[in-house]
């Protein structure tokens, strides 16, 4: 997989019909991705309990081919259910570069995005974007599991409109490293 | 994981050995950090570090107003929230001098009893996740949505509620409500005898926690635990006995008590005391009064006069007691929480020295903790 | 036991100790003259009237209402908000109260088998505040007098471990403090 992601590109420059090769495996390996995304168990605060919720019997995340993981080495999406506090940045951070890429990030609640209730607290973070890029936020507090569903789908809608062609697959958001509303609107 | 260089290598002896757990950890139920240091597989020092979701509830509290403060409850204990709001709006009535009328007393206690039934099946759920079992977590769970079912019904909410207001709670159950409830209870009254051939009776279950952290009375008592640890050490103490609220002295129900203060023992705690939560359920909904909600008297920005109050409830992790002062403004002058977790997890550094290092998720899961009661 | 004899059987010993003028409603609680008297007061309670459960340490800063600076505010205001709203709240001095540079600190101790709580107050100088802790005969002391330190900077003298335990590492100052300012830190930034 690797070869293919760092060499392809390259070697399909010259070759005539290179680009059709590009995009079928762009279709085959956006598949791949959007159809198991093993997200870290992270939970921080009560969102947490909603994101259990998912994975247990009734929302069942499992048909989703989201299935958790303990370790950030293993894992393609870290979904911040919680409120994050100055003294948990850094490990979040770190957390987030121990992932591999093409990494994503779903910012669950009110907390996460934007500090919630506690927006005037001297020890919240306003916002787990100030420190990662966040790909999809989930508003509510907590949000549902349903919600969580559905930002789950819409990440898989995002990465389906991935391609080689621009860089190792990461979007432009995630190349940049900040928060960039902008580009979030990436022409498939 | 950093390994401590040994100077020389000493003939058969183990050199210890630094192994952080945490803050992320799939078993340590939030951000817990806890630093151990073993030798061969013995812990010799445990040091917990909290506080990383420390959001200064206390210090917000002095500027929102005691509405507002209900809100801010929920958020501590989120597994139980009901209590949480139970505790903060008896303090707070206390101080201003109202009295929730008889059917929202009953309505108080319906709620909380749901609710530790909630927590303590979540409880259930990923103790068995911690031992490695996780069927247990999916059992669970689906009786939890239904509880979660029923409080979105009441009041529209799944986690934080907000349900238990100043004064009386904020709005009546409804006859489906009610039909609703009763019907829960019977089908889970056949579910808990399946938790017991399941989970609690399993003899690799057994063998993992039995005979592992015990607890002793005495050090229970002076670490100052409270709720189902306390009780697993085998002392009564139970604020719904000791100090009623809310009307529980009306209510009959039993305290489970453990025998030698081992991880079983407070999980045998809590599995009993959703037996007794139900018998309480039961009783509660068969004599609810009928009535009003919502006591008079009860501004929309309360100003209650300069004092100071406490008032305790028996929440699913123990004695939640609030403690307020007034200086006759619109906000608390000062909130300070007896939050149980905090002080159960207290022990923490005691308690893991000298047990296997397989043993501390057992002991660490039994304690079972909520992070941001901890740090609030 | 009820909460008149106690009283009587505690003053019997601590003749300098009275029931406080402002009472936590419905609990004995009793003023304590000087921070000397804390630890044999604590140690009659614990070993003669069997209040062996402390189950609270906490203060409260007398200072005035809390500094607006020791929060972190959006100055933009809510432009959903109706006309005439007050969006947030900031506190205000209420006439009449006694505000004094004090420290009022408390202890819960409990007696299980009597189901009985005694409130205990004392009241410190805020300058370089200092009273003895009870970490030698309450275990349960250890955090609880560590979270006071670290949120109002209260030190407890002879414990055994007092280092910060809720508040970030980088953070200067004790929030609970009514005089606390929040100085910005790298997280802060916009």
């Amino acid at each position: 997989m690797g070869i293919i992601l760092e060499k392809l590109p390259g070697i399909t420059k010259g070759l005539p019909g290179g680009e059709l090769l590009l995009t079928t495996a762009d279709y085959l390996i956006d598949l791949g991705r959007r159809s198991s995304m093993w997200p870290m168990t992270f939970g921080l605060a009560c969102c947490a309990i909603e994101m259990m919720g998912s994975y247990a019997s009734r929302f069942d995340f499992d048909r989703m081919g989201v299935i958790p993981r303990a370790s950030p080495r293993q894992a393609d999406v870290m979904i911040v259910a919680g409120t994050v506090c100055k003294k948990m940045a850094e490990p979040i951070l770190e957390i987030y570069h121990q992932m591999p890429e093409p990494r994503f990030v779903i910012s669950m609640g009110s907390c996460a995005n934007c500090g919630g209730p506690y927006y005037d607290s001297y020890s919240v973070l306003k916002g787990v974007d100030r420190i990662v890029p966040v790909d999809v936020y989930i508003a509510g507090c907590p949000p549902r599991p349903e919600a969580l569903q559905f930002a789950v789908i819409k990440l898989q809608e995002k990465i389906k409109k991935m391609s080689l062609a621009r860089g190792l697959g990461a979007t432009p958001q995630q190349e940049k490293g900040s928060r960039d509303l902008a580009s979030l609107e990436i022409k498939g | 994981m950093k390994t401590e260089q040994p100077e020389k290598l000493s003939g058969g002896k183990t050199d210890s050995m630094f192994i952080n757990l945490g803050p992320q950890h799939p078993s340590t139920h939030g951000v817990l950090r806890v630093g151990l240091t073993v030798e061969g597989e013995v812990i010799t020092k445990a040091v917990p570090d909290i506080g990383y979701l420390h959001r200064g509830t206390s210090k917000l509290a002095e500027v929102r107003n005691y509405h507002h403060c209900v809100v801010l409850t929920d958020r501590w204990d989120y597994v139980a929230a009901m209590p949480n709001n139970l505790a903060f709006c008896l303090s707070a009535e206390k101080l201003m001098g109202v009295k929730a009328p008889p059917r929202a007393d009953a309505l108080r206690v319906v709620m909380c009893e749901l609710n530790r039934i909630a927590s303590h099946l979540l409880f259930f759920g990923t103790y068995g996740i911690d031992l490695g079992a996780f069927t247990p977590f999916l059992h669970a769970f689906r009786e939890r949505e239904m509880v979660l079912d029923l409080f979105e019904m009441a009041c529209g909410a799944r986690l934080t509620y907000n349900y238990i207001r100043l004064g009386g709670v904020m709005v009546d159950v409804t006859p489906e409500w009610l039909d609703k409830t009763r019907e829960f209870l019977a089908y889970f009254k056949a579910r808990q005898d399946e938790y017991d051939t399941l989970l609690t009776y399993n003899p690799i279950f057994m063998s993992r926690t039995q005979d592992v952290g015990l607890i002793d009375a005495k050090t229970a008592v002076a670490w100052g635990l409270s709720g189902p640890n306390l009780r697993g050490s085998g002392v009564a103490y139970d604020v719904r006995k000791t100090e009623p609220y809310c009307g529980y002295e009306n209510y009959d129900f039993d305290i489970p008590l453990g025998k030698t203060g081992s991880c079983w023992d407070r999980y045998f705690c809590r599995v009993s005391e959703m037996r007794q939560s139900v018998r309480i359920l039961d009783q509660a909904l068969a004599s609810l009064p009928a009535g009003e909600t919502m006591a008079t008297g009860v501004a929309k920005i309360p100003k209650p006069a300069p004092g100071e109050s406490y008032a305790h409830v028996e929440g699913a992790r123990g004695d939640l007691g609030i403690y307020l002062v007034s200086d006759g403004g619109i906000s608390p002058y000062r909130m300070h929480v007896r939050a149980p977790s905090f002080i159960n997890l207290a022990m923490l550094q005691e308690t893991l020295v000298g047990q296997k290092i397989s043993d501390v998720i057992a002991l660490l899961g039994s304690i079972d903790i909520v992070l941001v009661e901890v740090d609030r | 036991m009820t909460q008149d004899e106690l009283l009587a059987r505690f003053t019997a010993k601590f003749p300098k100790a009275e029931k406080a003028a402002v009472p936590v409603k419905d609990y004995l609680t009793v003023r304590l003259s000087a921070a000397s008297e804390l630890l044999p007061a604590a140690a009659f309670l614990r070993d003669e009237l069997g209040f062996d459960y402390l189950e609270i340490v906490s203060a409260t800063d007398w200072l005035g209402p809390v500094s607006m600076e020791g929060y972190i505010r959006n100055p933009n205001p809510n432009v959903f908000l109706p006309e005439g709203a007050t969006p947030q709240i900031t506190a205000v001095a209420t006439p009449g109260v006694a505000y004094r540079p004090v420290f009022d600190l408390l202890w819960v101790f409990g007696n299980i088998a009597e189901k009985q709580k005694l409130f205990l107050k004392l009241e410190v100088a805020r300058e370089l505040a200092a009273v003895p802790s009870l970490t030698g005969l309450f275990k349960a002391a250890d955090w609880q007098e560590r979270e006071v330190f670290d949120l109002l900077g209260i030190r407890f003298e002879g414990h055994p471990n007092l280092v910060k335990i809720l508040t970030a590492d980088f953070l200067q100052g004790h929030p609970l403090r009514k005089d606390y300012v929040h100085i910005k830190d790298k997280y802060d930034e916009d």
